[in-house]
């Protein structure tokens, strides 16, 4: 680029409009060129007399009070150091050592208060992933003892379904021939306070047998395990309700799951 | 500025800050607050923003008094230079969300009092708002949009929707009128 090339560049840049290339290279070239520089100072006069057209307005007294304070505080601490050195230390060797007594255990408590945090944070981590292993570990039993039971000969597995006071839930149980039973719920709403599920066995020509009482976490899931009835084992049907705590010895309507 | 006879000039003025002299800094700030302080809300169209730079630029000039050089330009023209250099920084680091917040909440200027406006030689004001105005609109637009919005030649170009070596020597053309319709007024401005 020529230097008449660069001249031309210099009113965009007392505008500091130049893309970022061109502009790089102006400035390699200014720090060279002392015409250049000449020209970009009264280049520079012109484009700061646009700032009058802004029209003036007048700042809160608080700016200059700020402005003021900050550059007295500067000029303090600017000034501290220099008078310091002439003053005679008026501390024995004990006040030092206490001086430094105190910034040491300033620092081991910051140290200290930082170590506790770290060990507070990191036993929570511990007890979080604790108890998610603890999760993890219920899930494989749950699913173990479901596969057991599945995989025997002569083992049933039965649907239930939400009723219209439960759409959203859904169940499946599954028995072997011993009638040792396995329930996995899913979609049941939270029990109120003082109520919880219950499974019944309805045979035909008797009253409900009742089963175990179970409750289901923040998600409707729950699992559970029961025996059959010797009479239900052939044929029958399953049903949950929500009835008291500990369990009702007949099934309170309506019903929530039925299969 | 049109300093009076009888008062300190402001190269004086800044030489004593650069002393750290903090009645002369406070002197020059109550000259130039209100130009400056006009400028920085046209630039960022809040006044909270504003008066935050406008503090920033005056600690600026009181650890940098001793970087002027008057062979270089005016006051006035360094004073200017620093406050739209650090308004634009601030406008540019502003989130783009910020900037249309800011933009909703948008001020108008408040006009200063008749003794604030001579003050400020509200004559030379005049001279150059003429001089902007007269300009055809093509070539003021790109000097406005440098001047008060940041934007380089490509962004405008892209803004105004006009090749980048059109805004250029449109640029260039709109400043150099400036320039002279400034200096054919020269006997009467000041700074």
């Amino acid at each position: 680029m020529s230097h008449e090339d660069y001249k031309e560049m210099i009113p965009a840049h007392a505008l500091s409009a130049l893309d970022w290339t061109d502009d790089r290279a102006l400035n390699e070239h200014l720090a060279q060129c002392v015409e250049c520089r000449q020209e970009l100072n009264e280049w520079q006069q012109t484009a700061a007399a646009v700032a009058l057209t802004a029209s003036p307005a007048e700042p809160s007294p608080l700016v200059r009070e700020r402005i003021l304070s900050q550059i007295r505080s500067e000029r303090d601490e600017s000034i501290t150091p220099k008078i310091v050195p002439f003053k005679p230390s008026q501390k024995n060797i004990w006040s030092s050592f206490g001086s430094l007594g105190a910034v040491a255990a300033a620092v081991l408590f910051v140290f200290l208060l930082g170590y506790v945090f770290l060990l507070w944070r990191e036993n929570r981590a511990i007890k979080q992933e604790l108890q998610t292993m603890r999760e993890a570990n219920q899930q494989i039993q749950d699913d173990l003892k479901w596969a057991l039971i599945l995989q025997k000969r002569g083992s049933k597995l039965m649907e239930l379904n939400g009723t219209t006071a439960a759409p959203g839930a859904s169940a499946k149980l599954a028995y072997d021939q011993s009638g040792h039973a396995m329930v996995m719920m899913s979609g049941l709403p939270t029990p109120p306070a003082g109520k919880e599920y219950q499974l019944w066995f309805i045979v035909a020509d008797k009253p409900p047998l009742r089963g175990k009482t179970f409750s289901t976490d923040s998600h409707g899931k729950g699992m559970m395990e029961d025996q059959l009835p010797d009479v239900a084992l052939k044929s029958a049907a399953f049903a949950v309700t929500l009835e008291p705590q500990g369990g009702s010895a007949s099934p309170t309507m309506p019903m929530y799951l039925r299969s | 500025m049109q300093p009076e006879q009888a008062q300190i000039s402001d190269v004086e003025l800044l030489a004593a800050i650069a002393r750290k002299d903090e009645t002369a800094l406070a002197e020059l700030y109550d000259r130039y607050r209100v130009i400056l302080f006009g400028l920085l809300i046209r630039i960022l169209t809040s006044r909270e923003e504003a008066e935050d730079v406008l503090q920033e630029v005056f600690l600026q000039v009181w650890r940098r008094a001793g970087d002027f050089d008057e062979k270089r330009g005016r006051p006035f023209t360094w004073l200017v230079t620093l406050a739209r250099s650090r308004g634009i920084d601030r406008l540019r680091s502003l989130a783009a969300k910020e900037r249309v917040a800011l933009a909703g909440a948008r001020e108008p200027s408040e006009e200063v009092s008749d003794a604030v406006s001579d003050a400020l030689a509200s004559e030379q004001r005049a001279l150059v708002t003429k001089a902007l105005a007269q300009l055809p609109e093509e070539q003021q637009s790109p000097l406005i949009l440098a001047y008060f919005d940041g934007l380089t030649q490509s962004e405008i170009a892209a803004k105004l929707g006009a090749p980048l070596g059109t805004v250029k020597t449109r640029m260039r053309a709109g400043l150099m009128k400036l320039r002279e319709a400034l200096s054919n007024q020269s006997a009467s401005f000041g700074f």
